[in-house]
């Protein structure tokens, strides 16, 4: 028996455990999650927050979100295994593409700098859990804090014309992406996804450039699977393998992981999850302020400038504003647009504070669809901590 | 001109990779309390993943930790015997529990 086929039927067998619960719905303990800025320096990175070293997890500084594109070294580390291969030859590096195709391909890295069009895209990459330690009582997965993000340009060749290169047979329809990731034990599932040929458009690439640079080894060097407006579940580092398929494949971390109550709020209770869920796919609109953070001691006479990111699943940021009166009155901040429609919008907003003492600033992000963030209060929960969008508070103390 | 798609060349022709040899990501020494079942959690849990994502959770009921181990188990397939299950769950409750068992 293959592997994958043994990991079918295990995962089958396994399916009965949906729908427990490990949560009780008086857990509202204040949490104390570690998001101190770590002194341990990771393979090209700056200074980040440490979740984990194996797999590592690393989130980015809150600082990190004033401006529209992530530094390389600043951007956010998500591994689902242990094992990451530790070294590639980039003139050895190819990615298989079979299953229903007229011609299977194995293409170099070289191949694909050089035989296809190039094309570069400015997306964010946003885990579907990243500010989950927002919900309360407390969701199954890593407790990330709002960092779990970050906005690059990528640079690589369409998935598209790398599948129009090696042909679609008949009933081709859905493409699943495998990485080098691998796990202690062999019957640990893959980290494979999956997606529906219509979910992929034009924008989707495979890209091995970020920000005018290799990608960093922990951000998927060489390549990387880059789906601009989706979560980046689905964005499989180190990509080996592009399979065709007429059918979709059950596996772990599509059939379980990263997927959300399929009611119209998303939402359920601990005591009463909803029957069924969906994949989490696209993201909501959401803001988060970059500066001032947390607990900052501001000048009183000087201008406060705040400054944050604003984004949403490719409709576009119309509008971010900002309020200073606990959410009575909302003032529009100014934007900048300058990386198209699934990056960053930044926004600042100048104010100069009349009190002493504590001020909280609030943004709300609104999209060209009139789609506008909640409050943090009217987020719904869900079990696995998915799509959380509140309205970002920062408070700090005027001296 | 001739000087452009020169450097347009050596932009596309040549791979050099951006770090040179093996990468190591670093090891974190966790400050993790010493206790009955630390072994056991060192033998079982430690073997897939960093004691961060212990204390990642912030402190928790014991069903809540129980629900961990299953996931473990069920989920990804993690070989643990039953008896290991109860001694892990104990530690984790003794050690990282709130003081409630749900």
């Amino acid at each position: 028996m293959k592997r994958r086929d043994f990991l079918k039927t295990s995962i089958a067998a396994s399916a009965a455990i949906l729908g427990t619960t490990e949560l009780s719905a008086d857990v509202h303990q204040a949490r104390n999650y570690n998001n101190e800025i770590s002194e341990v320096n990771f393979p090209e990175k700056a200074r980040m927050i440490v979740h984990s070293d194996r797999p590592p997890l690393l989130e980015s500084p809150m600082s990190t979100f004033t401006r529209g594109i992530t530094e390389n070294d600043k951007f956010f580390v998500r591994w689902h295994l242990p094992d990451i291969p530790q070294h590639y030859d980039p003139d050895k590096y190819t990615i298989e593409i079979n299953g229903l195709v007229e011609k299977e391909l194995k293409i170099t890295l070289k191949e694909l700098k050089t035989g296809f069009e190039q094309v570069e895209v400015a997306a964010v990459q946003q885990c579907g859990g990243n500010s989950r330690s927002s919900f309360s009582p407390i969701t199954g997965g890593i407790q990330w804090g709002n960092g779990a993000m970050g906005c690059a340009k990528f640079k690589g060749v369409r998935l598209r014309d790398i599948l129009n290169r090696a042909g679609l047979k008949k009933g081709a329809s859905w493409v699943g992406f495998n990485g080098r990731e691998t796990a202690a034990y062999y019957k640990t599932p893959d980290f494979v996804r999956e997606l529906n040929m219509d979910e992929l458009d034009d924008h989707v690439i495979l890209a091995y450039e970020m920000n005018g640079e290799d990608l960093p080894y922990l951000n998927g060097y060489p390549i990387r699977l880059v789906i601009p407006g989706y979560y980046s579940d689905s964005w499989v580092k180190m990509l080996s393998h592009i399979t065709v398929t007429n059918k979709y494949k059950h596996l772990f971390f599509m059939d379980k992981g990263y997927r959300i109550a399929d009611n119209k709020c998303e939402c359920e209770t601990p005591d009463h999850l909803y029957k069924t869920t969906k994949p989490i796919t696209i993201m909501n609109v959401k803001s988060i302020i970059g500066f001032p953070e947390n607990g900052m001691k501001m000048y009183h006479n000087s201008e406060i400038v705040v400054r944050g990111v604003a984004w949403d699943d490719g409709a576009g940021i119309s509008k971010v504003m900002v309020s200073t009166d606990n959410g009575k009155t909302w003032d529009e901040a100014l934007l900048k647009q300058e990386n198209g429609r699934y990056a960053y919008t930044e926004f600042r907003y100048a104010f100069k504070p009349a009190k002493y003492g504590k001020l909280t600033f609030m943004a709300k992000a609104i999209n060209n669809l009139g789609a506008e963030q909640p409050l943090s209060k009217d987020i719904g929960w869900n079990r696995g901590g998915y799509k959380y969008n509140g309205i970002h508070e920062v408070t700090v103390e005027i001296i | 001109m001739k000087k452009l798609l020169l450097i347009t060349i050596l932009l596309t022709g040549s791979l050099f990779a951006q770090v040179k040899g093996n990468i190591e990501v670093p090891y974190i020494p966790y400050k993790v309390k010493m206790g009955k079942g630390f072994t056991t959690v060192q033998a079982n849990c430690l073997t897939c993943h960093s004691f961060g994502y212990v204390l990642n959770m912030g402190k928790q009921p014991k069903s809540f930790w129980k629900g961990k181990i299953h996931k473990m188990v069920a989920d990804f397939k993690a070989p643990i015997t039953k008896k290991d299950q109860a001694i892990i769950a104990n530690y984790l409750t003794e050690y990282y529990g709130n003081g409630k068992l749900k």
